[in-house]
């Protein structure tokens, strides 16, 4: 196959990716233009190099700037989503790292911004892989590496994790005793996966929106975390930290220029940056080093009480185990049934699974984790035709999940099968914690949030989403 | 004989597709059924409401009592025939957007579908005519006009226009592409297997006609193969005979002709050379119907059951029946 396959999820590479831009889509991109007074147009002369020349009146020539374009600028419009939109994107976000880290080098002390890296437990295993390390010395090392480039605070999102399965489960369990009052209560679909959003918001808008759990992913109350509690721990406004975060999968990107992830009044976004975890390889190949070769450094906490000299994780997989959690959770809460195991069954595919909780032969919870573009078609065509059985399903966009993102590291002489099977032995690796009982995160709520379940956790814990509405005008019809 | 199939003034017919009984064909652009009573064919049923678009392909069932229908409103549409009434039981949603073409596999469980969106879809049936997609296939890079599935084997082939006829079979719980045919200069239009299924005919904007032979692993021919999978490989190519775009190619289940629909407006019978290598076959023309239409002529079907029975479409709004006779000395 002669074309690169795209590195985007299934669900987002069906949308709407085409070259052909109708003249309503055009690119919209305000450029700010000097205009200056004076009579006659101007005449341009292309030079043999392409590059454009204004000719004045007094035969004065002065070269015209190209109009650029960013990824930021790109990723800002809801516009046109072209190829030209996916190179940019997949176009070293890490370069954008180097800059900052750069810039740093050079400013004066004042004017330095304070670089924060969030490393997902996806991309760390992944390198764990790659490297054979083990998930404690790939963070060591990982934080080490950082550091020498000029990073100052390594983090992982496993902790900001934590939050987005507990307000998730508190979701779960107020929608179920809210049935009565809402039709549209239940299915309760996750939300941590960018890809499934997009689609969601995209093909299905108004339909799907009320389904899709308002909890932010990981990534995003990572944001919150870095961009509000640690600025006003570190006595610094929020554009002053460049916030990185470091994920398994390109569609992230897109998650983090969301809008309702920029903050108008500080004029930042809550991550401002995200790098794959084939990027941070990258990084290491030009910096010539190798993660194995590197000294372990200590592991970086957000706040005192959660520092921990090795990484902490969840059960129920590796997209986050958003089902296993809110099932327990929910178990015990509605019913007060205590669920020690929870057992999956696979349906139609390894893809597909579901989880029952049953008394005296009566159903009360039926949950499923649906993985893959066929899987999201079938679930939300079921849900169309009011014949969806599930109180809540779990959505990722790609096949095996976030283990098994589009930014992961490839295999290189392995048969990809088995270089999945042991990322995911590595990632299961990692000592297990209930978010209840995470150092840091009762505490958190306590004083950073005032609260479960008050105003502001709902504005820094959760997210809204917008229907896409499909451009009917005649020009972007396609005959 | 023809037909007017026009609903409305110059509406352009793009496909038909011929009942096995022979009796019965439906004819496309509206969504139009006929049965032949006597020796003329009776518009029986008129299908406007399934589709907000142009329809672009139809097929039926294998048993004869369903119809798909393709349609350029991105849905696919499943209609249950009842006597000469159709009811729909179905639309498949999912596709982005123009769905080109529809197929049922030779089991009836089986239903692939393909669109301008690059992908190719395989939906599952089961008892209670609930579907389900059973894989979304995102090998091909450009449209996707045609998918076809072979006469006896669960395996699926697929025509583009990045030039490429790609082939998919089930491993495991997914469908994975098994071959990437390549040669054509062009957008490939249709597809057609041989009786057998050891051959597939492909038909291409490049005014050619390609046809391939399947070659498994440990062959006597000595054609190498990667892993279990049956390598593919070019062994006839007809050149020189179609003046434009060929639209369509259909194989004769009954006699092995090939017929083909050409941008000149012509159809045209090839014939396989009975002493020819099998190994590297020739063609000739043995009918060549100019003006068979006034327009592009988008299909040709083979009546599966009368030999020699060929029907035809196009875009200036009609449908043909053509009687082929094999010509003395072949």
């Amino acid at each position: 196959m002669a074309a690169m396959a795209s590195p985007f999820s299934g669900a987002l590479q069906l949308t709407d990716l085409d070259d052909f831009i109708g003249p309503s889509q055009d690119c919209i991109k305000p450029m700010k233009v000097d205009k200056r007074p004076g009579s006659g147009v101007a005449k341009i002369h292309i030079e043999d190099d392409g590059s454009y020349f204004q000719v004045s009146q007094d035969g004065g020539t002065q070269k015209l700037e190209k109009a650029k374009i960013s990824l930021d600028d790109c990723l800002a419009c809801s516009g046109c989503v072209t190829s030209a939109e996916t190179v940019l994107i997949t176009q070293q976000s890490h370069e954008e790292l180097r800059k900052v880290l750069d810039a740093n080098k050079t400013a004066a002390p004042g004017q330095q911004r304070l670089v924060v890296v969030s490393v997902s437990p996806q991309s760390r295993a992944s390198l764990a892989a790659r490297f054979q390390l083990t998930p404690t010395d790939t963070a060591k090392k990982l934080t080490a590496f950082f550091k020498k480039l000029g990073v100052h605070y390594v983090f992982d999102t496993a902790f900001s994790r934590n939050f987005s399965l507990l307000e998730s489960q508190r979701e779960f369990v107020q929608r179920f005793r809210g049935q009565a009052n809402s039709t549209q209560a239940l299915p309760m679909f996750t939300s941590a996966c960018p890809g499934w959003i997009c689609y969601a918001e995209k093909t299905h808008g108004s339909f799907l929106i009320p389904y899709l759990s308002t909890a932010r992913s990981p990534q995003q109350v990572m944001g919150s975390l870095v961009k509000d509690f640690f600025a006003q721990q570190q006595h610094l406004t929020p554009d002053r930290i460049y916030h990185v975060t470091v994920m398994p999968c390109y569609d992230k990107k897109l998650e983090a220029s969301r809008p309702d992830f920029f903050s108008q009044e500080h004029q930042t976004r809550d991550v401002d940056c995200v790098v794959t975890t084939g990027e941070v390889f990258k990084l290491l190949e030009e910096e010539g080093v190798s993660l194995s070769q590197l000294e372990p450094a200590p592991l970086d906490s957000l706040c005192s009480s959660a520092s921990a000299q090795e990484p902490t994780s969840h059960r129920g997989g590796g997209s986050g185990g958003y089902l296993e959690h809110v099932f327990q959770h929910a178990a015990r809460e509605l019913f007060g049934i205590h669920v020690d195991e929870v057992t999956y069954r696979p349906l139609r595919n390894k893809d597909f699974q579901e989880v029952t909780l049953e008394k005296e032969g009566r159903v009360l919870l039926h949950f499923a984790a649906a993985y893959g573009f066929r899987n999201i078609q079938n679930l939300v065509q079921k849900l169309k035709r009011g014949r969806c059985p599930y109180h809540y399903v779990e959505v990722m966009a790609c096949p095996a999940g976030c283990l098994n993102g589009g930014g992961q590291l490839k295999a290189l002489d392995t048969p990809s099968k088995a270089l999945l099977q042991h990322v995911e032995i590595l990632y299961g690796m990692v000592r297990t914690e209930a978010p209840e009982e995470v150092p840091g995160v009762q505490e958190l709520y306590r004083c950073w949030l005032q609260g479960e379940g008050s105003e502001r956790a709902g504005h820094l814990l959760h997210t809204s989403y917008h229907a896409v509405e499909k451009a009917s005008s005649g020009l972007s019809i396609r005959w | 004989m023809r037909l007017q199939a026009r609903g409305k003034e110059g509406e352009a017919t793009f496909k038909l597709d011929v009942i096995h009984s022979g009796k019965d064909f439906w004819g496309e652009g509206v969504g139009k059924y006929w049965k032949q009573k006597c020796d003329s064919w009776i518009c029986k049923s008129v299908l406007s409401e399934g589709h907000q678009r142009t329809v672009r392909k139809v097929a039926w069932s294998p048993c004869g009592n369903y119809l798909a229908s393709a349609s350029f409103d991105a849905t696919t549409c499943i209609w249950k025939k009842n006597q000469d009434d159709f009811e729909c039981v179905t639309t498949l949603e999912g596709h982005e957007n123009e769905v080109k073409s529809v197929a049922w596999a030779p089991s009836g469980n089986l239903l692939a579908t393909c669109s301008r969106d690059k992908s190719v879809w395989v939906w599952e049936v089961d008892e209670e005519d609930e579907y389900e997609c059973v894989s979304v296939l995102n090998s091909h890079t450009q449209d996707v006009k045609h998918v076809v599935w072979h006469p006896s084997q669960e395996l699926l082939a697929s025509a583009s226009y990045d030039d490429t006829v790609k082939l998919y079979r089930e491993e495991e719980d997914d469908w994975v592409c098994c071959a990437t045919l390549e040669g054509h200069e062009s957008t490939v239009w249709s597809l057609a297997f041989d009786p057998s299924g050891q051959r597939l005919a492909s038909c291409s904007d490049d005014r050619t006609v390609r046809i391939w032979r399947q070659y498994p692993p440990d062959n006597e021919q000595g054609v190498a193969c990667s892993g279990s999978d049956p390598s593919w490989k070019c062994i006839c190519t007809l050149s020189g005979f179609h003046s434009r775009t060929i639209y369509d190619v259909a194989w004769c289940q009954l006699t092995g002709a090939l017929a083909t629909a050409c941008g000149d407006d012509a159809i045209r019978v090839f014939e396989e050379d009975p002493s020819s290598d099998p190994q590297q076959p020739t063609f000739s023309l043995t009918a060549h119907l100019p003006q068979a239409h006034s327009q592009d002529v988008n299909c040709v079907a083979w009546n599966p059951k009368e030999q020699g029975l060929l029907a035809s479409c196009s875009d200036d709004g009609e449908v043909a029946f053509w009687k082929y006779q094999r010509p003395e000395g072949i």
